[in-house]
């Protein structure tokens, strides 16, 4: 039987889903996704891990409601998941962007891909030296503390449907 | 100046001797957050020669890592001309923290800065 709602249900315990948000994300939304969240987390693992899978959960919450170009008033549309997985959890979140700036984000994340634990820390004191690059509506460090936060990381732009979406992926072991 | 804490900012008491700063950081404008605990921070370092500074924060955010950097360089600035102590409170297991602490100590010259574990 052919049954959406079934369907879903079964993606999500099969790949260890065990928090997921999809649609219009707000500030105000994330308040209440947070505690639901940490509500979830703080059941089983030990604080370094959580606060980890917190922190990039938060990051990736942040970039759609600042960065995702499907709008509705002041929320950006995307998704944001937390998998329990045999690497790990893994939080992911895709949202649309502007195709002009895939270039500029393939330059940000590209180099952070390569660097170990120490380059990162100085990246990331770089970059709070040197204050936020153009068009960053935050610190421009979100990226880097994700990086620092996860055990890897990955990402990729896929056209679909007429738009250009942002996928990025980040483990916490 | 006092600020009552939420689920997303800390707690703020700033006098003319003390400043403490205690809970999460994450608000959605942190402008909005740090401008008011800046001000009240240089008006009561203005008119005070020895200040302990007290921060105990559980999880901020990249947006408030930049508030903190301003902070503490701002802290180490007026640390040439009076004495102020940083004391830097974490949870024990909290490495994050702990780790977050140092990496400004790094940079503190003017300050007496010390890392405190808490329960």
């Amino acid at each position: 039987m052919e049954n959406e709602t079934l369907k879903l249900h079964e993606l999500m315990i099969s790949r260890g889903t065990f928090f997921c948000y999809s649609g219009p994300l707000s500030e105000e939304v994330l308040t209440s996704l947070s505690g639901a969240v940490k509500e979830q987390l703080s059941d089983s693992e030990d604080l370094p891990v959580v606060k980890k899978v917190f922190g990039i959960f938060v990051e990736q919450a942040q970039n759609i409601i600042r960065y995702s170009v499907d709008r509705l008033d002041q929320s950006g549309v995307g998704s944001v998941a937390i998998s329990k997985t045999e690497k790990g959890f893994m939080i992911e979140a895709v949202n649309s962007i502007d195709s002009k700036n895939v270039d500029k984000l393939e330059e940000i994340l590209k180099p952070l891909t390569a660097m170990n634990k120490d380059e990162l820390k100085s990246a990331y004191k770089d970059r709070l030296r040197s204050g936020p690059p153009d068009g960053s509506r935050g610190a421009g460090l979100g990226f880097i503390e994700m990086a620092r936060r996860s055990s890897k990381f990955d990402y990729d732009f896929l056209e679909h449907n007429a738009n250009t979406y942002f996928i990025y992926r980040g483990w916490v072991e | 100046m006092e600020m009552a804490g939420t689920t997303r900012t800390p707690e703020v008491k700033i006098n003319s001797s003390s400043c403490a700063i205690t809970g999460e950081c994450y608000p959605e404008d942190i402008s909005e957050f740090s401008g008011p605990v800046m001000e009240a921070l240089r008006d009561n370092l203005n008119s005070s020669d020895s200040f302990t500074v007290t921060v105990e924060l559980y999880y901020f955010n990249s947006s408030s890592a930049k508030f903190l950097f301003d902070f503490f360089e701002y802290l180490d600035k007026t640390g040439k001309e009076k004495q102020i102590q940083v004391i830097w409170k974490y949870r024990t297991e909290d490495d994050a923290m702990e780790e977050a602490g140092s990496e400004f100590e790094e940079d503190m010259e003017n300050v007496s800065f010390s890392l405190e574990a808490i329960n």
